[in-house]
């Protein structure tokens, strides 16, 4: 019965040749704005997301990448005594609303890509890249990593069992 | 000639007198639509319902009123469905008995649904052109949502953060010592299996739900991150698959920042046209808890997913925009 009417209805619909056009919000497209623009040591999209964080007061969003060292230690260990040969990378976005989601916000232009190496004990480099396209910034390297450098060292991995 | 014309339309005047007896007849077939009693209507600002009263409150409440028009089968048949389909997942009547974050999160999905153009149903809106929600009206609802919470409960607040952030280092700590060991895990109840490769894939996106006070990574497998790549990624190919993981948002830090608190679930979004072509070609699942528990009791879950993946139909059901760059040599 309901199908029936369905179908008068959806006959009702055709002769009437009302088609609705798509939502702009729905239209197919790739959020450029996001992508990582610049000359980059390495593509941190092509590590293994280690965790993530938001900062309110700047209005941004960060995920922390791992290479295979660095993204199977932190997943076993809480310490932040990377091996050498672990690669951190951080990028970090502003925020746009989701157009798809009212409640959401997305990734934008990224604001800042960082690097971590460990080289040995205690030893790392840190690299900073920033602006449009994405140039280096700040570099430090040697024993002890500069606070930052310690600061994304002792992020520890979120939870993906 | 005139007898030749009577003769013929003769038969015709037939039909049309057996199909106008047919409808007259279909009139009684009425299934029963009530209003039961509001118990628990929604408590908002006069002019937020005002605009949910004129827009929604037809199917979306008990306060059912039917213009003469949808008096009249067919019609009637099909608002009938429409308004025990909508009672059942959302009723303006009886929504004041659930818990406020949960209200706010169907008010949130509510706005989402009329910003993506999915309500009211498009077939209602052309014949009920005065339940369309105007621009302004959705600017009313969207800011209604959107102004911080009375920060009279903010020491409810505090208490709550503290709990979760002992929670949350507890469930760090049992994962952090066990992620070599392998889970068991079973799969969804529509018959897809979990993949515990989803943490290799590579990020597509990520997202800040602040209506939740959630975050989320979404990951796509090879064949989905070739798919942007080459862009082609409506339809999405056969053998593409997508991970969301969401964790609770922590308590933010002294410096402002909020780190990813405890694991919430793992979703998956598996494309094979027509293994699954029965649930828009996709394969849904929805794994919980550090234990990856299926989700739902049984199959008619993933009726929740396509619900509501809906608004995104014509996006091949997937609301992520996807960065690109994933690829060797990235941009």
């Amino acid at each position: 019965m309901r199908s029936l009417g369905v179908c008068l209805l959806g006959a009702v619909v055709a002769l009437a040749g009302c088609s609705e056009e798509t939502n702009p919000r729905v239209v197919t497209r790739l959020n450029t704005d996001a992508a990582l623009v610049g000359e980059l040591p390495s593509n941190p999209l092509q590590g293994k997301v280690i965790t993530s964080w938001i900062d309110r007061k700047d209005a941004t969003m960060s995920t922390m990448f791992g290479n295979d060292v660095a993204w199977k230690y932190a997943r076993s260990n809480s310490d932040s005594k990377y091996p050498a040969g672990a690669v951190l990378s951080v990028v970090t976005w502003g925020q746009q609303e989701d157009p798809r989601w009212f409640g959401g916000s997305i990734p934008q232009r990224p604001k800042a890509v960082e690097f971590v190496t460990v080289t040995g004990p205690g030893v790392a480099a840190y690299q900073r890249y920033e602006g449009s396209p994405l140039k280096k910034v700040a570099s430090v390297e040697g024993v002890d990593p500069n606070d930052r450098a310690s600061y994304l060292l002792a992020q520890r991995a979120a939870v993906m069992p | 000639m005139g007898s030749v014309l009577q003769s013929r339309l003769r038969p015709l005047l037939w039909i049309v007198g057996v199909l106008f007896l047919v409808f007259v007849g279909l009139q009684f077939v009425r299934p029963k639509l009530t209003n039961p009693p509001v118990t628990a209507d929604l408590q908002t600002p006069a002019e937020v319902k005002q605009i949910l009263r004129n827009s929604c409150y037809n199917c979306h409440s008990n306060e059912t009123k039917l213009p003469w028009f949808d008096q009249v089968v067919p019609a009637y048949w099909l608002v009938t469905a429409d308004v025990k389909e909508a009672r059942k997942h959302l009723n303006f009547s009886e929504i004041g008995k659930l818990p406020a974050a949960q209200q706010k999160g169907f008010l949130f999905e509510a706005v989402n649904m009329i910003q993506m153009g999915a309500m009211p149903l498009p077939a209602y809106r052309r014949v009920h052109p005065d339940a369309v929600v105007t621009p302004d009206q959705l600017t009313v609802l969207r800011n209604y949502l959107t102004t911080p919470p009375d920060p009279s409960n903010a020491a409810e607040v505090g208490a709550k953060a503290v709990t979760d952030a002992a929670a949350t280092d507890v469930q760090y700590g049992k994962w952090v010592q066990a992620s070599q060991t392998a889970l068991e895990v079973k799969p969804e109840w529509n018959g897809v299996p979990f993949d515990p490769d989803y943490k290799n894939w590579k990020a597509i996106s990520s997202t800040d739900r602040f209506d939740n006070h959630t975050m989320r990574e979404i990951l796509g497998n090879d064949v989905a991150v070739k798919a942007i790549a080459d862009g082609h990624i409506n339809p999405w190919p056969d053998g593409a698959a997508f991970a969301k993981v969401a964790w609770q948002q922590a308590a933010p830090d002294e410096k402002g920042v909020v780190k990813t608190g405890a694991f919430i679930q793992v979703e998956l979004m598996v494309k094979d046209s027509a293994k699954y072509a029965s649930s828009e070609g996709w394969g849904w699942g929805r794994w919980r808890g550090t234990d990856l528990k299926p989700y739902g009791k049984d199959a008619q879950f993933q009726n929740e997913c396509m619900s509501c993946h809906e608004p995104v139909a014509k996006n091949d059901h997937v609301y992520t925009m996807p960065f690109s760059g994933q690829t060797a040599g990235g941009q």
